[in-house]
């Protein structure tokens, strides 16, 4: 009658559609990361921090009714005794939906894969297949470093690198042979002296290492004109680069320097907590990196990132001398990045050339609208900009991925 | 460690058969596949089918399944079976004797009233799984040729599997075709000199079958994508019998697995497992209609009424929406207890509108009616290419107003396809909707 067929090896068949679906989901990972930079801390954390993100599931769009009081739902109440206009919650609606119509489901539940994710993990998905290909290489420098490895040992050799316990098991040795031979009695008293042939030698091997440690200098304007908005899109930017960095090399650091009129070197959450009153000196926070890279951060064995954050605003007559630093900077750094934060790009950046906002002129004139002590930088450090050294204009959090991007020289994505 | 082999499993198979001829039962010989868990949800995942094309939305349905069952919503799966000749069924190697006795006596029962039901007269279960296999190698070709590739494939897949219920619903009918329909007019217009169709019209009348319409009138479609386009309506169209019988299959597969089992005489050791296998399977979902509790049930009530005879002669003839509206009277929608509820907009919750009471029971009935099968899904029918080429259809508003956000995804799910302009009109709390 019936075939009973046994299946002797397993077949997976839907693993290709189900990478093809993680896939999807990744996607919808890295389009609600966006969201969710913004809202964690930058250091202080280590790879391992887990970050719950909700992700909506993929969809598949189909003509259903709607969820409203003309479309009605029928169930079973079982033995409970049930009255009209009895509320039974939202839960049991949400389980009630897909019953009835086979495959064919109704309402548009909504599907959350609560997704958790490591700051690693998270840093690969934002970082990983984007667009790192197309960065410019240049931007990353890798110390290479030598060190020496013993390995082994060998009959000559310089006498520092005397292996002490390879000598005396060679010395114990031939004393053994000589007692069993008899040409040598303990009891003697005789002294049995070290022979040339006992020495032996650590043999070493030079080892390269590629190295690679970069420092990050955050630097932001935090005088009264830096609202809680600016520097709240200042911090996603700064996260953003940071995990970025932070994934490119093996061992980073950050340093954060905030500035009115005077530089402070502080930790992070002062950084972006503590607000201060008073006027804008960007040079100052430019003299205190300079400094520290002078005393802590040697170009030669780190990779130098600078980028400042600010409204765009300082006193006229600082603006020749932070050209000057600037220009210092960018020297001894791999990176440095101008961004100029103001919400009154907001919007703007889709009407105007991509290129013009983020590294031309079309904005020079915009944030000097104020204060005639005041005067915008974005203009003057146009000689500066080069690979080197960026421009980047954010007006609102849409922005952050393409300034991030065209600091990297990627695509916009 | 199981507590069987394939000898038990022909022991069985023999006895079910013998009491399934004795009760007149006619089905396709079945194939038995065992395999194991992971195997199942791979076979769930592509609703049964030994071979099929491939999309990411399976991918999804397997992740889904296998978390229902992690998270132990779900019983195991215990049955699988597909309309073909021969049919193929799953039994899962994890499971226990009775279990399989209980799958394969249920799987008599499905294959059964595919063989009979007038749903399924168009299935073609002989070849359909070749057209499985033949779709599925086509689609491979596809995803591997370089000038094609898996992005744009998934681009058409995904654009047609969301009208891919958007296809005629009454199996067994001959759709006229457009010269056939010319010579009806004509011959109309010849006994009544009043009547002037628009004989340029196209289509003449309203076409249901959106997938087939459009794969076949767009002037955009490359061949390629005309032909997924026709896979996708041809495996919808495989599908929707099954869609439009899932209470009355399911309930006959009970009713035949309940009587069978009772004639085996099985030992106690499998017997008392097996009721309660039975009991699990027919209980009745709180908020939710469970197809095999409400079939087998309304089996049972015409059994009891009418006897078997009449059981068998109404699975040929009926589909849900006709075996419900035929046989749900006032005493059965009290012992059953449905009831309708809606979500309040203002009371921001979910509150119950009738209950199966003496008032209530035919409103409830007629609530259910709307939630059967294809019944649960939107009548969109395309009305006439327009001029400069746009595709004008229009939503069959039955008082239930359709998902905005939902509809407006298809909408240009539907653009992608047509690539002219496209018009969909509906109705949304009782003004003309134009998407």
């Amino acid at each position: 009658m019936s075939i009973f067929r046994e299946h002797k090896s397993r077949v997976d068949r839907a693993a290709s559609d189900r990478s093809r679906h993680k896939k999807k989901i990744e996607k919808a990972i890295k389009e609600s990361i966006r969201d969710v930079v913004a809202e964690e801390s930058i250091i202080g954390q280590n790879g391992k921090k887990k970050i719950r993100i909700p992700i909506r599931g993929i969809k598949e769009y189909r003509f259903i009714y709607g969820n409203n009081e003309i479309n009605k739902n029928v169930g079973a109440a079982g033995q409970h005794s049930i009255r009209r206009g009895q509320k039974i919650g939202k839960k049991r609606a949400a389980g009630a939906q897909g019953q009835g119509a086979g495959e064919a489901g109704n309402q548009p539940g909504e599907e959350y894969y609560d997704v958790e994710i490591s700051l690693e993990e998270l840093a690969e998905y934002l970082f990983n297949d984007l667009e790192l290909p197309d960065l410019e290489k240049k931007k990353f420098r890798f110390i290479s470093q030598e060190s020496i490895k013993r390995k082994g040992y060998r009959f000559k050799g310089i006498r520092p690198r005397l292996s002490k316990k390879e000598t005396i098991k060679r010395k114990i040795r031939r004393k053994k042979k000589a007692i069993a031979s008899g040409t040598y009695d303990p009891s003697s008293g005789e002294r049995f002296p070290f022979h040339k042939d006992d020495l032996k030698y650590h043999h070493i091997k030079p080892k390269h290492k590629e190295h690679s440690s970069a420092v990050v200098f955050f630097l932001m304007d935090t005088s009264g004109s830096m609202t809680k908005e600016r520097k709240y899109l200042a911090r996603s930017f700064f996260f953003l680069l940071y995990q970025f960095l932070r994934y490119k090399y093996e061992k980073i650091e950050v340093v954060f320097i905030s500035h009115s009129t005077e530089a402070q070197r502080v930790n992070e959450d002062d950084f972006f907590r503590k607000g201060a009153v008073g006027g804008t000196l960007v040079s100052s926070a430019l003299d205190m990196a300079l400094d520290i890279i002078d005393k802590e951060y040697h170009p030669s064995s780190w990779n130098l990132y600078t980028v400042y954050c600010g409204d765009g605003e300082n006193w006229s007559s600082d603006n020749e001398k932070c050209i000057d630093l600037f220009k210092q900077i960018k020297e001894m750094s791999q990176l440095t990045g101008y961004c100029e934060i103001n919400e009154h790009y907001k919007g703007m950046a889709d009407e105007v050339d991509e290129d013009d906002v983020f590294h031309g002129t079309a904005w020079g004139t915009f944030s000097a609208w104020k204060n005639e002590e005041m005067d915008n930088l974005w203009a003057k450090l146009n000689p500066l900009c080069d690979n080197t050294f960026k421009k980047i204009m954010i007006g609102e959090s849409e922005h952050i991925w393409r300034a991030f991007h065209s600091l990297f020289g990627g695509k916009n994505n | 460690m199981s507590d069987w082999t394939t000898k038990d499993l022909l022991y069985w198979d023999d006895k079910i058969s013998r009491i399934a001829e004795d009760l007149g039962l006619d089905w396709y010989p079945i194939d038995y596949e065992i395999i194991d868990y992971q195997e199942m949800l791979g076979a769930m995942a592509y609703t049964g089918l030994p071979t099929h094309y491939r999309h990411w939305s399976y991918g999804k349905e397997y992740e889904r399944t296998h978390t229902l069952y992690n998270m132990g919503q779900t019983g195991l799966p215990y049955e699988m079976i597909i309309n073909s000749n021969p049919s193929i069924a799953y039994l899962m190697r994890e499971n226990p004797l009775h279990t399989h006795i209980l799958t394969m006596a249920h799987c008599v029962g499905h294959s059964d009233f595919f063989k009979n039901n007038r749903m399924f007269e168009d299935t073609m279960p002989h070849d359909i799984i070749d057209k499985f296999r033949a779709a599925s190698k086509y689609v491979r070709k596809l995803i591997e040729d370089p000038s094609i590739g898996i992005n744009q494939v998934e681009n058409i897949l995904d654009a047609a599997h969301s009208i891919k219920y958007q296809v005629p619903r009454y199996p067994g009918i001959k759709y006229k075709t457009h010269s056939e329909l010319l010579e009806l007019e004509k011959t109309k217009m010849n006994q009544d000199p009043k009547y002037k169709p628009n004989l340029e019209k196209v289509p003449l009348i309203p076409e249901y079958n959106l997938l087939k319409f459009i794969a076949e009138h767009s002037v955009h479609l490359k061949e390629w994508e005309r032909n997924l386009i026709l896979i996708v309506e041809e495996s919808s169209s495989y599908f929707i019998p099954q869609a439009l019988t899932k209470i009355m299959n399911e309930g006959w597969a009970c009713t035949i697995h309940y009587k069978i089992i009772n004639e085996l005489n099985l030992p106690d050791r499998l017997h008392l497992p097996f009721i309660k296998l039975h009991n699990q399977v027919i209980r009745p979902h709180l908020g939710q209609i469970n197809p095999y509790h409400l079939g087998y049930k309304l089996f049972e009530k015409i059994i009891e009424e009418y006897g078997f005879e009449e059981a068998l002669a109404l699975r040929e003839i009926h589909n849900d929406i006709t075996f419900l509206r035929f046989h749900l009277d006032e005493k059965f929608m009290q012992d059953i207890n449905y009831f309708s509820y809606s979500f309040k907009k203002d009371k921001k919750s979910i509150t119950i509108d009738e209950i199966s009471d003496e008032q209530g029971w035919e409103s409830v009935r007629d609530e259910l009616i709307n939630n059967t099968g294809l019944n649960r899904i939107p009548i969109v029918y395309i009305d006439e290419i327009e001029k400069n080429n746009t595709l004008s259809i229009i939503h069959e508003h039955d008082g239930r107003d359709l998902d905005l956000k939902y509809s407006e995804k298809v909408f240009n799910y539907i653009k992608r396809l047509w690539r002219d302009e496209v018009k969909l009109i509906s109705q949304v709390e009782n003004e003309i909707w134009e998407f």
